[in-house]
């Protein structure tokens, strides 16, 4: 009950949050953007060929899912990191914390309120998803649970990771990190063809960061009339028990780090 | 007697910056109890260390030396933390929320039903005169009234120990008179009140024990009877005052409506109802002066090195 009423006053004070709204505000503003330039193909394509301009939306489709999909991640870990270090800065962490109230609890309440927020925000994006693809003119034929399940472990992992940071600095710093540890992320994936790094820095900082890659959803996304990639119930539970067990190694130590820190008003 | 509530044994804190041997100790060595149903005020200025004391019984802050129990526990213990009410300085709250939504919030953290609360909630709004603002954001609260909605939030479980710290700062008189009045009731009903405030009068009129820190050293600590009955002065009522005698010169002397006020100091009273009475003055009454929290307070602070 404590858990759950401290989740659910997360995610209150999430949607209400400035920063928040603001992020969610200029991330629209983009998508309109790429929307002008898809609706614009569209119209485009009745007049010249057809089987070209498929090539040219197609992407773009492809690329405004992926814009959605990292801007998630990016939102997942400023809340999770928002969301602990606003409490410590009004000091409303005091008199949550004077109640018969575990430390990890209230760790557990703030990262399970910003996986609601992370799963409101999921179904928007799937909705969206489904909406551009209609609006180039194709189907999306990947399975929803995909969609929904593969983003939804990536958002844990980043935010738990922004826990972690913010328990020992400020929520920005913890954030730039983040930002940092996704494109090194992206840049050590084996499908990139980067030169510049050495291969022995590259494969232990493949071990080290949380692969986006394969918790990305969109390695299944098929917006055409191709039927779901072939992948095994292996493939996805190795995938999704990879990015839990990064999302809890994460958990953890924050609430290792918490335990022994001392409370004041920041 | 009854086990102490609160327990601080020879309790040090040293904050240290990171990466720097640079250190500063907020507490050294302080030593104190506080016995069930008393109330207990927590004095000293700015800086005294009397917020990091607080933060330590209620386990925000770890000591760096020594022990704190509260009911037996070590602080932060959930078994203690049931029966603690706290008000944090400045108290700050989830500003979206409206005051009956806050409560059933911390109803819930203390694991509780908010559903089977019945009427704790509306009568505890009542309690602090926030009744007819259930329906108001906290965001939109003046200073005083979020310091009242914190003393409910405090009380809201029926809490055995009371932990305050400057419950009434940034209320007007009578928001300081309402919450003097909400801690008179809370003595009546035999609950142990820990209390820290710079309203040194008021603390007076309710506290029964008191303990004043300086420099994150205790100064004193003990009965407030006892420590104001200590009075250095006695007041001797006469009906007129001869202009020659000697003591005079070290004397206060007023006049009063049925007399002269004079004030000497305890050693030279019978000295001086002794010199009048040999006068021929008539003296009406002589009474002890007992000093005032503040003066006690003022005296064990400015000390030259008193708290060093």
């Amino acid at each position: 009950m404590k858990v759950r009423a401290i989740a659910l006053n997360t995610f209150s004070g999430l949607v209400r949050n400035k920063i928040i709204i603001l992020f969610c505000a200029g991330c629209i503003c983009i998508l309109l953007l790429m929307l002008t330039s898809l609706l614009a193909m569209r119209n485009l394509r009745a007049a010249q060929n057809a089987e070209r301009m498929q090539m040219m939306v197609l992407p773009l489709i492809a690329g405004m899912m992926t814009f959605i999909s990292g801007f998630g991640s990016l939102l997942a870990a400023w809340s999770a990191a928002d969301a602990v270090a606003s409490e410590m800065r009004a000091g409303t962490v005091l008199a949550v914390l004077a109640r018969p109230v575990r430390r990890w609890e209230f760790l557990l309440g703030k990262f399970l309120g910003v996986q609601l927020l992370m799963f409101v925000f999921v179904l928007i994006m799937l909705g969206l998803n489904y909406l551009l693809a209609w609006i180039g003119g194709a189907t999306i034929s990947t399975n929803p649970w995909v969609l929904i399940v593969y983003p939804m472990v990536r958002y844990a992992v980043y935010s738990a990771l922004g826990m972690l940071l913010v328990t020992v600095m400020h929520p920005i710093v913890a954030f730039c990190i983040v930002l940092v540890v996704m494109i090194g992320a992206g840049l050590v994936a084996p499908n990139n063809p980067q030169t510049f790094m050495p291969e022995w820095l590259r494969t232990g900082l493949f071990y080290v960061l949380p692969s986006s890659n394969l918790l990305s959803e969109t390695r299944f996304l098929t917006i055409t009339r191709a039927t779901l990639r072939a992948a095994t119930w292996t493939d996805h539970a190795t995938a999704l028990v990879y990015g839990l067990d990064y999302a809890l190694v994460c958990f953890v130590l924050a609430a290792w780090i918490f335990r022994s820190r001392s409370l004041s008003r920041d | 007697m009854a086990a102490a509530v609160i327990e601080f044994q020879h309790v040090t804190k040293v904050y240290k910056r990171l990466f720097s041997e640079e250190k500063l100790a907020a507490l050294s060595d302080v030593s104190f109890e506080s016995a069930p149903g008393q109330v207990c005020a927590f004095l000293g200025p700015n800086g005294a260390g009397k917020t990091t004391s607080i933060s330590i019984l209620m386990g925000f802050f770890f000591a760096s030396s020594g022990e704190v129990r509260v009911f037996g526990y070590p602080p932060g213990d959930l078994r203690a933390k049931k029966q603690i009410g706290f008000l944090p300085e400045n108290f700050a709250f989830h500003k979206f929320l409206t005051a009956p939504k806050l409560l059933r919030f911390h109803l819930q953290l203390a694991g509780r039903n908010p559903a089977a609360a019945g009427s704790l909630i509306p009568e505890l709004l009542a309690k602090v005169k926030l009744n007819g603002y259930e329906n108001l954001k906290i965001g939109k609260y003046s200073r005083g009234m979020v310091q009242r909605l914190g003393i409910a939030q405090a009380l809201l479980c029926n809490p055995q120990l009371v932990v305050l710290d400057e419950p009434t700062s940034g209320l007007d008189p009578a928001g300081r008179r309402e919450v003097l009045q909400l801690l008179g009731q809370m003595k009546a009903e035999g609950k142990t009140i820990f209390i820290s405030s710079h309203i040194l009068p008021e603390v007076e009129q309710i506290a029964d024990h008191v303990i004043i820190i300086n420099r994150g050293k205790m100064v004193r600590s003990g009965r407030l009877r006892d420590l104001l009955a200590a009075g250095r002065q006695v007041e001797i009522l006469a009906d007129r005052v001869p202009e020659d005698l000697p003591w005079l010169r070290t004397a206060t002397v007023e006049p009063a409506p049925r007399g002269v006020r004079i004030l000497v100091d305890v050693a030279g009273k019978r000295e001086a109802v002794e010199s009048l009475w040999a006068a021929g003055c008539d003296v009406i009454a002589m009474t002890p002066l007992r000093s005032t929290l503040e003066e006690l307070f003022l005296k064990e602070v400015d000390q030259p090195g008193g708290a060093q």
